[in-house]
């Protein structure tokens, strides 16, 4: 490689790794509600988020699993959110939604109550889970306090992870 | 590098493809050993190999194979016989050679691992004399294969006496092998000097020429020289042999495009997978095209436009199918890939459990999926095992019970329907049921009481139990109790069904029925209450309708006896749970699955029809619920549940059955007065839902609206008080009246439901069009307030 070459992909380096560090500071959210809770994900875990669909049960799962649907030709785990947090269930309404999340190969879908908004936090504005058990296991990430509210930010691998 | 990657590539997937044939001719060659076209063919595969392993540098294997090639050249030219002991010296080396290759697949290098030089000197030892001791060399590779041959003739190391090998370092042992060889050659020299002096033509080794009868003279310095100098493997004889490969390539060519040239194309797996799934998403595209031209048709009947629509879905439909089974066939290997190892397999086992044993091998061409023929290997050895082991007996006991001496292990492929059938028969003592219950209870597989009502068929399905196992002796090849239960397991996991036949003294036959392939099944679509399962066809036996009366409880499980077989039954609704929303008619519906060798019946409320379904699995977070296989989509874009046949009958066996309820569902709420019921109105106008109102309100009826045939629907399934009666208007936005029945009436729940059309609407057609849809009444506008009261009066029995 020319000495020249070398520079320019030096170069070209530092700013890939100077860009991201300034972003990092800010993390971009969405939240929504379950139940009389104000949650939130990082935006980049969402696939998509969806109307809801006609699903089919799958038998000898607990409640909160309400079985598959057909998301274009995939076949995905749906997830009621609310029996989840131990809310009690609740018809779907007009605000209902599925929201599809991905965390490496696996995708779910998880039932919300209503889709709130995208918020943009500070890092510093985040402070861990309350509870300093097991963090690691804790299905919440942090707390992000913005104005006057806390918005709990939920953990998306442990969400997606099997624990029956 | 790239480059000689790719040929390294190259000639390994060559190598293997040889050698699998090689097994095959090699054992085929110690009956026919005058066989001049086999020995051929052998010969070449030797020095094909030979002559790309030196291209490639691969010293180690050059020197092996060049050896065997030696032997194998002398042996076609008919210097040296074929005997059973030469062939004991032979195989292995085939072996170490297998051996070789996969490290070189492995590692890339034959360098380590493997040492070569035991064999090295047997095959000197054959090539050089007309007589061979075998010694038990220490090596993994041929160990078991390996055994002290008689010799029948005359051996110049008789008077070295026996010698303790296994106490000896390797290099004593190597420096001992070096000595007798000399020694023996030393004899061989003489004598050949005497036969010489004597007049006789001695044969001359020879290296491979093309003609065969040239012999080649300045091969002869060689030998002389050679085994000194190739008892080291790492000295390889590199101008010699890399000329020949170049000479003698002409040679194959020649003679194999005599015969007819199949034309391939090596293609990656994973291509044709990938292939594969797409074909899966266009069949599902293709069956949710049919359901959508259907609907179509019934809503446009006489539409001009539809025959042409008709037309390119039935085209479609058949380009589809066409192209499933071409891609399907892509992936279809000869089932002869798996039976080529069985002829070797039964050789040394004959040799080693001192039995004679034929193998006749029929249908090898029968073709099944690439992912089958790699799962059925295993089951299909461990019952030729066990064939050989438990089934055929010893010469002497045949002698006595009057059967030739040599027993007759047969496979046999074919196809039957959507399945390939493989058969092994051995024509050996035969299962004997009732020793097997006694040796299953003896190891506490069953119980006596189990025993007693056992058929021999069942009683023959215990040999696949798990810690089972007949033969009084743990031997090497069976005995330890695991191989039959692997069989099971296996041909489980491809859907496939075992049946077992026998007579004591005669016979044992097992019969494996497996599916053509894996990624897309026929199914079996069935209902239970309002949910849908397919059930594979494959394990599908038969459905019979049956009568709630038809049904026995015998301790706590209900069985049906079917023609002379008594089957035990399971609902399909206590296995998944399902929610019980309707009561089960006088009648249902039993399907009866088989898998493996077991057999249940299980009962379900609907059959739906027979499908193709695409298999899709549920994804890590579902992966392995028991009971489900999979999941597929169906023709309306809903997902169907793959019932896995397997997990359903082991679920069985613990699911304590209750009798088919015919009582009526204690959940339906009494009802006293007009207050009780509750009607929906569903109309867009609010004038209209008005006008209902006043003439149904005086009644002291509960009143639900809605807007529209969506708002209906959603309504309908959310609300907590039961719907009574429906009063629908037909012209509505988003859904309308007669979408609106026809949905309604796709649920067992509400099948019953009065639904009263209330339209302006009134043409004949208008009306059948209502009746088809799943109207139950008709009323048109402008209607008297007192008639629509009347007919809802009607409908919910309050007059």
């Amino acid at each position: 490689m020319s000495g020249k070459l070398q520079e320019v992909v030096q170069k070209q380096r530092e700013q890939q790794n100077v860009s991201p560090v300034s972003d990092d500071e800010v993390l971009q959210l969405v939240s929504f509600v379950v139940g009389e809770e104000e949650f939130a994900i990082p935006i980049l875990t969402i696939q998509e988020i969806i109307k809801p669909i006609e699903h089919t049960r799958v038998p000898r799962t607990p409640p909160f699993v309400l079985g598959v649907f057909n998301l274009r030709g995939s076949v995905i785990p749906l997830i009621d959110l609310r029996l989840k947090f131990g809310v009690t269930a609740k018809g779907k309404t007009e605000d209902t939604r599925y929201i599809v999340l991905k965390d490496g190969v696996e995708t779910a879908g998880f039932v919300i109550d209503r889709l709130n908004q995208a918020i943009r936090i500070n890092k510093q504005k985040i402070d861990p889970a309350p509870e300093a058990t097991a963090q690691d296991k804790s299905l919440i990430e942090g707390v992000g306090k913005q104005d006057d509210r806390i918005i709990t930010i939920l953990r998306v691998s442990k969400l997606l992870e099997r624990d029956f | 590098m790239d480059e000689f990657e790719e040929i390294l590539q190259d000639f390994l997937v060559e190598a293997f493809e040889l050698i699998e044939q090689l097994d095959l001719d090699l054992v085929e060659l110690e009956n026919n050993p005058d066989d001049l076209d086999l020995l051929n063919r052998i010969f070449r595969v030797a020095h094909t190999i030979k002559g790309s392993s030196s291209f490639l540098n691969f010293d180690v294997l050059t020197e092996l194979t060049h050896h065997m090639e030696d032997v194998l050249n002398k042996a076609r030219k008919g210097e040296l016989q074929v005997t059973p002991e030469v062939m004991d010296v032979v195989l292995p080396s085939i072996d170490m050679m297998k051996g070789l290759l996969e490290q070189i697949r492995n590692t890339g290098s034959d360098q380590d691992g493997i040492e070569i030089e035991g064999i090295v000197a047997q095959l000197k030892a054959v090539l050089s004399g007309e007589d061979v001791h075998v010694a038990e060399i220490e090596d993994s590779e041929i160990e078991d294969t390996l055994e002290e041959t008689e010799s029948g003739y005359e051996n110049p190391l008789d008077d070295e006496g026996e010698i303790d090998i296994s106490s000896m370092s390797e290099d004593a042992v190597e420096a001992e092998i070096e000595r007798l060889l000399k020694k023996k050659q030393e004899a061989d020299k003489a004598r050949r000097e005497a036969k010489i002096a004597a007049g006789e033509s001695v044969p001359e080794f020879q290296a491979p020429v093309l003609e065969e009868e040239k012999p080649k003279e300045e091969e002869k310095p060689k030998e002389e020289e050679k085994p000194k100098e190739e008892v080291k493997p790492k000295v390889p004889v590199k101008a010699e042999v890399q000329k020949k490969p170049v000479t003698t390539a002409s040679a194959p060519a020649t003679t194999s495009s005599q015969k007819s040239v199949e034309q391939t194309i090596r293609v990656d797996v994973n291509r044709l997978d990938h292939l594969m799934n797409l074909i899966g998403e266009l069949v599902l595209g293709k069956n949710r095209l049919m359901k959508i031209n259907d609907d179509v048709e019934e809503r446009y009947e006489g539409e001009e436009f539809l025959e042409e629509l008709n037309q390119v879905v039935s085209m479609i439909s058949l380009v589809t199918t066409d192209l499933q089974i071409a891609v399907m066939k892509t992936r279809m290997l000869p089932i002869g890939k798996v039976f080529n190892k069985f002829p070797r397999m039964i050789r040394d086992l004959s040799r080693e459990l001192q039995k004679k044993i034929d193998l006749q091998i029929e249908g090898e061409e029968t073709e099944l999926d690439k992912s089958i023929v790699e799962e059925i290997g295993d089951p299909l050895v461990h019952i030729i095992r066990n064939s050989c082991d438990h089934g055929i007996e010893s010469p002497a006991d045949r002698v006595a019970k009057g059967k030739p001496e040599m027993g007759v292990v047969s496979l046999k492929a074919y196809n039957e329907g959507n399945h390939i059938v493989v058969q092994i028969t051995d024509d050996g003592k035969g299962l004997n049921p009732n020793m097997l219950k006694v040796k299953s209870i003896e190891k506490g597989v069953i119980t006596e009481k189990e025993a007693n009502t056992m058929t021999d068929k069942e009683a023959y399905g215990l040999i696949f139990r798990p810690g089972f196992s007949t033969a009084a002796k743990v031997t090497n090849v069976s005995g330890r109790g695991v191989g039959m239960d692997v069989v099971k397991t296996n041909i489980e996991k491809l859907n496939g069904i075992i049946d077992i036949d026998s007579e004591v003294g005669e016979y044992t036959s097992m019969k494996l029925k497996i599916p053509l392939t894996l990624a897309i099944i026929q199914a079996l679509l069935v209902g239970v209450q309002e949910e849908y399962y397919a059930i594979p066809l494959a394990s599908v036996l038969e459905t019979v309708r049956i009568t709630a009366d038809e049904i026995y409880t015998v301790e706590n499980r209900q069985v049906l006896r079917l023609r002379d077989e008594v089957l035990s039954l399971v609902h399909l609704a206590d296995v998944f749970d399902v929610e019980k929303v309707f009561d089960n008619s006088d009648h249902t519906y039993v399907v009866v699955l088989g898998l493996a060798e077991a057999k249940i019946g299980v009962i379900v409320d609907s059959l739906v029809g027979q499908e193709e379904i695409v298999i899709k699995n549920l994804g890590e977070y579902l992966k392995g619920m028991e009971g489900i296989a999979g999941a597929t989509i169906r023709g309306d874009g809903g997902v169907t549940l793959i019932v896995d046949v397997a997990a359903v009958m082991h679920v069985a066996k613990e699911i304590k059955s209750h009798a088919v309820s015919t009582e009526a569902i204690t959940s339906k709420k009494v009802r006293n007065g007009p207050e009780d019921y509750t009607v929906m109105l569903v109309d867009d106008s609010k004038t209209d839902r008005k006008i209902m109102k006043t003439a149904i309100e005086p009644l002291g009826i509960q009143i639900v609206e809605a807007t529209d045939g969506v708002d209906a629907l959603t309504k309908l399934k959310n609300s907590e008080e039961e719907i009574d009666v429906m009063l629908v208007d037909i012209e509505m936005p988003r859904m309308d009246g007669y979408t609106l029945a026809s949905e309604i009436r796709k649920y067992n729940r509400y099948k019953g439901m009065p639904l009263i059309a209330v339209t302006s609407r009134n043409s004949k057609s208008d009306r059948m069009r209502g009746v088809e849809a799943g109207m139950s009444e008709y009323i048109t506008k402008p209607y008297s307030v007192e008639y629509l009261a009347n007919v809802v009066k009607r409908n919910l029995g309050l007059e």
